[in-house]
């Protein structure tokens, strides 16, 4: 061996190392475009042999300051840069920030119609970001078939959004006092027609990966991690609940009525990556069944409140009445005010809790909004999760831990 | 602006350890507010210590987020927030099984930390929470908040050779380009003159 001992390298990571030492450790920098990455990570990894001894995950690459951007846009406005950060589940994203703002505002009366709507659409992005996340996790691992699977069952989502919204991606459909625009009549074929057809389709895919032999020797203990250290890293979403803590914050501290909608919080006690797989596995499961609980209520009425302060009048309305012109022309050009004060909303995204510490000066536009992005959290975790796998592993466990590069770097 | 103390019956249980947490925090406490989403106490910095310390002995286990905001021209500028929250763990909880039914409570706690002045230094929770090392990095590179005792208070999110903090609020948002420059580092030049 050598004369850097690699106990002391794990203790001391700073422990610079010269060409002339005699030693066994190599220093590999994976990414920023290495394709299992998922966007632009980059990991310094030290190697003794195929072991990984530390790994420093870098990042950054992606960084285009939408907290900033929000503060210089109209309350409304800034949903539209909200819904760019985690761009996997832009509408969780959304979903959180209008649902701080409809707080700071003291909005309560959402419609029925919009609640029922927006725990559909969040379920159904939800669904979406973990087929990518199957799909790229089981292409990383070597199993290539599943993606297709994956993806084609994502596109049948992509295309009811698009149907409804206008939009694949960014949607921007949940506003502040309620959604952007009803849906469109032939909409509940399209849902019973893609309620019926996931899960076929899911079970389908869980035959094949569930006891995969490739998916079950890659992934059973590694990246293992324990429940303290999980909520020490500051885990949250899947990570945790892969460790057996069932904190999901639909159930802990429910919005959009959740508390009445009837899902299990799948769970697992291993802790590592197989757990994970598992966990993510189940949820599209739950949230098929909370998709088809909404889509059995889905009561009729309006989708906004009815504040014109808040919610521009209908395009029928402003040809006709001066007030609603009026109405209109002030939305547009000045937006509305936000009571003064703070308040911290937080939402389950795919990937974990998905918070926002939003603050208003009494301004037309937010004063900070700062978010709590999961994904940041997960990769910082690879400095604890990495260390002890072989080199091979850690795709793996990167993509176990599902990060979007938008949502840790904003 | 201080806001009165409304009752919240959900977090009854919670009252007798937020006034043990104002009380550790001596002569920096700012105030304590029964806020509409969760209990919140504003410090100085150098109370933060004693009060994270007895909170984490109280339960709370996961430190959520850690944010900064800038609230220019007023002072103190910086507020540094903490969001904690409370897990059961196999350690605290009756039996683990329990954990897995997600019917449990998970009390949140907000800590506001407010400090003034070019050189705000906030001590540290690194030793605490691993989970707290990006966080104080990524304010330290918007802010420049400076965080005592931080093992590696880099820039985080921008590049390292980068000038400015931007997301305080007497940041410009135009006027500041960086050029390339060949042969030599790019960096923040003065404002292109309009001629």
């Amino acid at each position: 061996m050598s004369s850097v001992d690699l106990q002391s390298l794990r203790d001391n990571p700073d422990i610079r190392l010269e060409p002339g030492d005699e030693h066994d450790v190599m220093v590999l920098s994976m990414g920023p475009q290495h394709p299992s990455t998922h966007g632009v990570l980059r990991v310094m990894l030290r190697l003794d042999g195929e072991t990984v001894v530390t790994a420093e995950p870098e990042i950054g690459y992606l960084h285009t300051g939408i907290e900033k951007q929000a503060e210089n846009l109209f309350w409304q406005q800034a949903v539209t840069v909200v819904d760019r950060a985690d761009y996997l589940a832009p509408l969780s994203n959304s979903l959180c920030y209008v649902l701080a703002a409809e707080k700071l505002l003291g909005i309560e009366d959402i419609p029925a119609r919009a609640r029922v709507l927006r725990v559909m659409f969040t379920e159904l992005t939800r669904i979406a970001s973990h087929l990518v996340w199957l799909g790229t996790h089981c292409l990383d691992l070597g199993a290539q078939s599943i993606f297709f699977y994956a993806f084609e069952m994502r596109e049948r989502i992509l295309s009811i959004m698009e149907f409804v919204t206008g939009a694949r991606m960014h949607q921007s459909w949940f506003r502040i006092g309620g959604l952007a625009i009803d849906v469109p009549a032939g909409f509940l074929e399209k849902m019973d027609d893609f309620i019926d057809r996931f899960v076929e389709r899911l079970n389908d895919m869980r035959a094949i990966v569930e006891r995969n032999v490739i998916i079950v020797d890659r992934l059973v203990g590694v990246g293992t991690i324990k429940q303290e250290e999980a909520i020490a890293w500051g885990l949250t979403g899947p990570p945790l609940r892969a460790t057996g803590i069932a904190y999901d914050v639909r159930r802990v501290h429910p919005y959009c009525d959740y508390e009445t909608y009837d899902f299990d919080v799948p769970t697992q006690t291993a802790g590592d990556c197989y757990a994970r797989f598992l966990v993510r596995l189940a949820e599209m499961y739950q949230s098929w069944r909370i998709i088809k609980q909404a889509r059995e209520r889905f009561p009729s009425g309006p989708v906004t409140i009815d504040d014109r302060k808040i919610v521009p009048p209908p395009k029928t309305e402003i040809q006709h009445s001066m007030e609603a012109l009026i109405h209109h022309f002030k939305l547009v050009s000045s937006g509305f005010g936000v009571p003064e004060g703070h308040i911290y909303q937080a939402v389950e995204s795919p990937r974990g809790e998905m918070g926002m510490y939003v603050t208003s000066a009494g301004g037309n536009k937010p004063w900070r909004v700062r978010w709590r992005p999961p994904s940041f959290y997960h990769t910082q975790a690879l400095k604890r999760l990495a260390p002890g796998n072989l080199i091979a592993d850690v795709v793996a466990i990167i993509g176990s831990m599902d990060p979007v590069f938008g949502d840790v770097d904003r | 602006m201080p806001e009165s103390i409304s009752p919240h019956p959900e977090r009854a249980a919670l009252a007798p350890l937020v006034e043990a947490l104002a009380g550790a925090a001596g002569p920096y406490l700012l105030e304590v507010v029964a806020a509409e989403d969760m209990d919140e106490i504003a410090l100085r910095p150098e109370g933060l210590l004693g009060v994270v310390d007895l909170a984490r002995r109280n339960g709370f286990n996961l430190l959520l987020d850690i944010g900064g905001t800038d609230h220019y021209p007023l002072q103190p500028r910086f507020e540094i927030s903490y969001h904690l929250t409370a897990l059961p763990t196999a350690a605290t909880a009756s039996e683990p099984a329990a954990l897995r039914q997600p019917n449990f409570k998970a009390p949140r706690l907000r800590l506001r930390v407010f400090d003034d002045g070019e050189d705000a230094t906030v001590p540290t929770l690194t030793h605490l929470w691993p989970s707290a090392d990006w966080a104080e990095r990524e304010i330290f590179d918007q802010f420049g908040v400076r965080f005592s005792g931080h093992p590696d208070l880099r820039r985080l999110l921008n590049p390292d050779d980068f000038t400015g903090y931007p997301l305080r609020k007497d940041f410009p948002l135009r006027g500041l380009e960086r050029r390339f420059v060949p042969g030599g580092r790019a960096g923040a030049v003065p404002p292109v003159t309009e001629t």
